[in-house]
């Protein structure tokens, strides 16, 4: 018993990878919702967004010469890979979303489907 | 507050230590203001990175005096008229000084934004630069 604790295999737990969860904000326009996120140090290349059965996705990967500590003499921060996940609706539109990302800032735009969209009722003259 | 001095004020005082140590966590008794910054020091170069996300180059204002940094920068507000369903991102000016433990050489200062990460890159003075000493 002792020496099947001492031979648990540590080494092949996989150790969970840290993520920061970016803040986000997000807003509604009549024709869609746009959600922007800060993070900083992201490349545009290594955004990855992904929607799936209305799960949106979204994963970056800072840059490794953010994250390396190599000859760091001072720290306030500490970069992680990001990851944020969003359920939404029915209401969007998969085929049109579009994503932008401009000084470590991203901003997803996600188009609502026409039969979300607001709708002025005509009233008929009788 | 402006009271006479009394003998129990340092008994106090010192409950008020004890009490914040065991109430506080280590990261909140860790206070840092932002920006963030992180540095790196390799032989005659200091590197100063700070986080600055959705910060232009136009709203960054960078001072050096003597061997102390300052970063001056505004964040400025995208919020669109809109009824929001979240708002967690932060906007403002900020403001940090850096005293830098090294004499750096006011001509040789590089600053670049990218990807939302100030960096700024500065080279020791010649003064202080390590220097190899020949035996002789």
């Amino acid at each position: 018993m002792a020496t099947q604790l001492a031979q648990k295999p540590e080494q092949n737990v996989k150790k969970p990878d840290y993520v920061i969860t970016p803040p986000v904000d997000i807003y509604e326009t009549d024709n869609e919702y746009v959600l922007k996120a800060d993070m900083p140090g992201v490349a545009k290349d290594n955004v990855n967004i992904t929607f799936n059965n209305n799960e949106l996705e979204i994963t970056g990967k800072v840059d490794e010469q953010y994250t390396s500590n190599e000859n760091m003499t001072y720290r306030e921060y500490t970069l992680f890979n990001y990851y944020r996940k969003f359920v939404v609706s029915n209401a969007i539109n998969p085929e049109g979303i579009s994503a932008s990302l401009e000084n470590g800032v991203l901003t997803v735009k996600l188009p609502k489907r026409e039969e979300a969209k607001p709708k002025k009722i005509e009233i008929k003259a009788e | 507050m402006f009271g006479t001095y009394d003998l129990f004020d340092d008994v106090f005082a010192l409950r008020n230590l004890v009490d914040r140590f065991f109430n506080e966590t280590a990261f909140s008794r860790q206070r840092v203001d932002f920006p963030y910054v992180n540095i790196y020091e390799k032989d005659d170069e200091i590197l100063v990175r700070a986080i600055a996300p959705g910060v232009t180059a136009q709203d960054v204002d960078v001072q050096l005096m003597d061997n102390t940094l300052t970063i001056e920068m505004t964040c400025k507000e995208d919020y669109a008229n809109q009824p929001y369903l979240r708002k967690e991102r932060e906007f403002g000016t900020f403001r940090k000084s850096i005293q830098l433990p090294y004499q750096v050489d006011p001509n040789k200062v590089d600053a670049s934004l990218n990807n939302g990460i100030l960096t700024i890159k500065l080279s020791k003075h010649e003064a202080v630069k390590p220097r190899k000493i020949t035996i002789k």
